[in-house]
Order: structure tokens, then sequence, then C-alpha cells
């Protein structure tokens, strides 16, 4: 009897936890999605919660953002973004992840230099201040004329993406494996039709997980765009922060609001349809 | 050297010998390059070019032509006290949100572990924070959940008949406000790590101890705590060395303010550097900013070694 007051006591603790973290998760972004569907008078007055009940949904900022009368548009942005996103995901996903192979299944020795300490150096680029490099990155994109273009935002992602991608899919090659490889060569395949015919169709999901890792990171990376893009390539965060940051005057918070709710979207839609592959990515391998 | 020839060469050579096929002692290098290449000129060289530049006075906006000045920037850089409150903000923020978004992260996941019912729900939902840009958390919580005169936050305090808060515009309040926004995203990290160390963690001292009539607290604090060690060392320095760089949670909600009881050393480098145009004296700053990262890290795991070994019992 004692056992079971325990544990009812127990599980009591446990869902309230869990059903407190929840609601501390989910208003936030219940605000955000009712927010979207006010009047932009609706948000500058009071605080209203329910929709049909203290307010009336409307899609009138849908309509500001995306209609032809658009006050702000966010079309520039969501282009850049899902470009430079995109692009750099994709090249960060092939330079990154041939580096990742070589190093799970080729020996390097250069000096005191084995697959380890490459391996590390390519992650610890992850934990980097960007500040560090966004002051060079200015100055030679000023000397370069890449200062506010899609290309110039693509090549320093890629500078972050690529060697995060290499210690990720380093980890995730040498999970697959070694024999398949091993007996195709000995049958007379050369190394890219291995990489071809076998390492690519069994490296599917993990290519997949390393593509939206570094998407996500670039779809969500401000302080780079911030530096770096100023009007024709400014990216959603960079765009969202401006419109919303403190001014005098009146604020467009519901078109605001949808465009960061249409933002969010692909990102956590991308996260959690894959969520089961990108534990090891998320947590830098701090648990295996 | 002709790689497409090697690419529609038959499944089985007809020579045992390809004279101009490239061997694994080649591709060994041609997959690897590329990456190092990338690294060496995204990361080293401007690396190195901006840590040239702190020995000039490279301004952006000067008609003047840069030209070398010794370690001028860097004994400026000591003796501007303009770094002290970035600095003091940018310490007092770190220190606030890693055990906030420590002993949040812990209890939610240990929870979880302890969950039956919807345990893969909770899981996957608790993910969600890290796919939001810390720019839009910023704009919802930061500019319309806190907003002083219509935001919920506010309203509900009115509604229950508590004081209002000045959320954004008293400078302590303001870094409160800031560290439970960056709480939202952070936590779950520091759950997803937890969760993952939990899930990974041997049966064998539970079923030992049980037996022994171990209580719930006592399996708690001699095993899984223990145990959870070196993941905890993990979790604190990647939460630390991120939250040591703040920037776009300050800039959405605060832009540093009220006055520069918000500014981050981030902030105040790309103040310092891109608004200014200051490159020479910004670079030197951010490389102070790498300086003490470096530094809090080597402390940081030598001090948490012994700790950790003595808790798993790897000694």
């Amino acid at each position: 009897m004692a056992m079971r007051r325990a544990t009812l006591g127990r599980n009591i603790l446990v869902y309230a936890i869990l059903l407190g973290w929840t609601v501390w998760l989910a208003f936030p972004l219940y605000w955000l999605a009712i927010a979207a569907f006010k009047t932009p008078l609706a948000m500058t007055q009071y605080a209203t919660y329910i929709p049909w009940v203290d307010f009336t949904p409307t899609l009138a900022a849908f309509q500001n953002v995306f209609g032809k009368a658009a006050g702000l548009d966010p079309r520039q942005p969501f282009t850049n973004s899902v470009m430079i996103s995109t692009g750099a995901g994709i090249v960060a996903l092939v330079i990154g992840s041939m580096a990742g192979y070589a190093l799970a299944r080729f020996r390097y020795q250069i000096g005191r230099i084995d697959n380890d300490q490459i391996s590390n150096f390519f992650l610890s680029q992850r934990l980097f201040p960007v500040a560090v490099l966004a002051v060079p990155f200015l100055i030679l994109y000023r000397e370069l004329s890449l200062l506010d273009t899609q290309i110039g935002m693509i090549v320093a992602e890629i500078g972050f993406g690529t060697p995060f991608v290499a210690w990720l899919m380093r980890d995730f090659f040498a999970s697959l494996p070694r024999e398949i490889e091993e007996s195709a060569l000995i049958d007379g395949c050369t190394r890219p039709q291995v990489l071809r015919h076998i390492v690519f169709p069994l490296g599917a999901p993990g290519l997949v997980a390393a593509f939206i890792l570094i998407f996500i990171g670039s779809w969500n990376n401000y302080f780079l765009a911030l530096v770096l893009t100023f009007s024709d390539a400014v990216t959603v965060p960079l765009f969202i922060q401006t419109q919303a940051q403190y001014v005098t005057g009146i604020t467009p918070w519901a078109n605001i609001a949808v465009i960061t709710l249409v933002s969010i979207v692909p990102p956590v839609l991308a996260g959690l349809l894959l969520q089961r592959y990108l534990t090891h990515g998320l947590t830098f391998g701090a648990v295996k | 050297m002709s790689v497409s020839t090697t690419e529609r060469a038959p499944l089985v050579s007809a020579r045992p010998i390809r004279r101009f096929s490239l061997s694994d002692r080649h591709y060994k290098w041609i997959l690897l390059l590329p990456a190092v290449l990338v690294v060496v000129g995204l990361t080293l060289f401007p690396l190195v070019f901006s840590l040239a530049i702190t020995f000039t006075n490279w301004d952006l906006y000067s008609a003047d032509s840069a030209s070398f000045a010794g370690l001028s920037q860097w004994t400026r850089l000591l003796g501007d006290r303009g770094f002290l409150t970035p600095a003091r903000n940018t310490v007092v923020f770190t220190a606030g949100v890693v055990p906030l978004e420590f002993v949040l992260g812990l209890m939610v996941a240990l929870a979880l572990n302890n969950a039956t019912v919807g345990r893969t729900f909770f899981r996957v939902f608790f993910l969600v924070p890290l796919m939001v840009s810390p720019v839009a958390t910023s704009f919802i919580m930061g500019r319309t959940m806190f907003d002083p005169n219509v935001g919920p936050i506010h309203d509900l305090l009115v509604r229950f008949g508590l004081p209002a808060v000045p959320w954004l515009t008293h400078p302590t309040w303001a870094m409160v406000t800031l560290m439970l926004i960056d709480s939202w995203g952070g936590t779950a990290f520091m759950i997803l790590l937890f969760t993952a160390g939990l899930q990974g963690m041997p049966q064998e001292p539970y079923e030992a101890a049980k037996v022994d009539g171990a209580s719930d607290w006592q399996l708690l604090r001699h095993i899984t705590l223990p145990l959870l060690a070196p993941v905890m060392v993990a979790a604190v320095l990647i939460r630390a060395l991120d939250a040591f760089k703040v920037v776009d949670i300050i800039a959405t909600v605060t832009g540093g303010g009220p006055g520069d009881a918000t500014e981050s050393l981030t902030l105040k480098v790309y103040n310092l550097a891109v608004k200014g145009g200051d490159v020479a004296y910004g670079a030197a700053a951010s490389y102070a900013l790498v300086a003490i990262m470096i530094v809090f890290a080597t402390v940081f795991l030598l001090a948490t070694r012994k700790a950790v070994r003595r808790a798993t019992g790897d000694d």
C-alpha cells in the first residue's frame, strides 16, 4: 500500500511537470497563431485570448502580408532564405559528407594528427563565436562586392555547415557495415561505384538528417545576415527583427505575426518528421 | 587523371590493371580535401586576416587608408571602460540562463523518463523550440507576450491583482525577461541531452539497489545523477558557450537597452565594427571574446574532470 501511494505521488509529480512544461511551450505558439488572425487594431488595445469568444478572427493580416497592397513585403526575404538555406545546405552536404565518409573509411596520420583530431577540429567550428568571423567577412565581402548578395550568404553559410556535416557524417558512415563495401571492392568495383551504389543508398537517412540540420541552422541564423546583408539579400530572421524592434509609432504586430508563423512552419515540420535522426547532431555527439 | 572514365568503367573490369584509374590512395585525399579547403578558406583565412587587422587602424568609414598601428588596438581595449558593462551583462546572462535551463531541463527530463502515458508525444513536442529561430521566439515572447500594455502576461498579472512588472523598461527586469525568453529554447537542448543520457543508462545498478531496498530518492541521488555527470558537463559547456555569444534575442527584444543595461559583448562588437565601421577595434574585441571562451572552456573542463571521474567511478 505504501508502495502504491509512493508510485501515485510520483506519477502526479511527473505529470504535473510534463503538463506544466507543455503549457509553457505551447502558450507562445498559440499566442503567435492567434495573433496572426487578429486585426492590427486588436493587437494594440488589450489582450484577447480565444477566437470567437473575445475577438473575431480575420484574415486581414494575411491579406496585408501576401496581398498586393503589401505594406511590408516578405516575399524577397523568404526567397532569399529559401535560396540561401537550400544552396548552402546542398553544397555543405556534398562536401561535408565526402569528408565524413573519408574520415570513416580511411586512416589519416599527418604527424600527430589522426582521424579523431580532424573530426574534433571540424566539430569545434560549431561552437566558435560568429562575431570573430563577421568582421573579416564584412571587409572581404566589401572588397569582393559580395555584401548583400545571396551568393555571398550562401558561401558564408557553407563555411559554417561543411565542417559540421563532416563531423556528423563521419559518425554516421562509421555505423554502416564496412563489409558490403569491401566485398564490392574485391569484386572489382571502383570507389566511385561503391559510393554511388552502396554508400549513397545506405547513407540516405543520415544525409537527409544532415541536410535538415544545416537547413534549419541556416534558416534560423540571424547574426550573419545582420552583418552581411542590408536590403536585397535580407533573410527572414533579420527581416522579422528589423520590423519588430522597438520603434515609436505603430508597429504592424499582426503582420509580423503572420510572417513569423509562416517562417517557423518549415523547420518545425521538417524537424518533427525527422526527429529520430536528428538527436545525434543536435546534441553535438555529447550522447552516444 | 580522368575521373569520368573510371566512373564509366564496367562493374568488373576486363583488365586487372587499370593504368588511369584512381586508387584509394587518391580518393582518400580527393574526398577529404574539399572540406579542408572550405575550412581553410572560410574560417582559418578570415581568422588570420582578422588577427592581422587588429594591428592596424582600419576604419571602414574613414577617408584615410589603413596603416600599421602596432598593439594600439589591444592597449585601447584593455583600458576601455565601455566594455565593462557589456562584459558584465554577458556574464550575468550566462550565469543566469545556464543554471536555470539546467535545473528545468533536468526536472523535465527526469519526469519524461518516468512517464508512461504519452511519453512519445511529450518527447517530440519538447523538441519544437530547437527548430524555432531565436528571433521568432523573441518576437513572440519579448515583443508581444511581455508587452507592458497589451501582452497577456501583464494582463494576467493585473487580473489576479498582482503588481505590474516593467518587463522591458527596467534594467534588471529587462535582463530577467531576456533570460526567460532564452530558457524557452535553451531548456529544450538540455532536455534533449539529458533524455538521451538517461535512456542510455545501464539497468544493473538500479536492479541491485532495488533489491537492497533503496528509495526513489536514493536511486536518483546515488545512481542516476552520478551516471549523468558526463552529459551534464557537456550540456553546461555547450549551453554556456552558446549563451556567451548571445545577440539575436537581445537585438530583437531590447536592442541592448534600456540604456546599455542588456548590451552583450557580441552586440557591442557589432555596434563597433559594423555600425561604427571601426573594424580594427571590433576585430580585437571579437578576439578577446574568443579568448574568454577558450579560457572558460578549459578551466571548466579541468575543474569538472575529476568530479566526473569520481561520479562515474572511472578513476
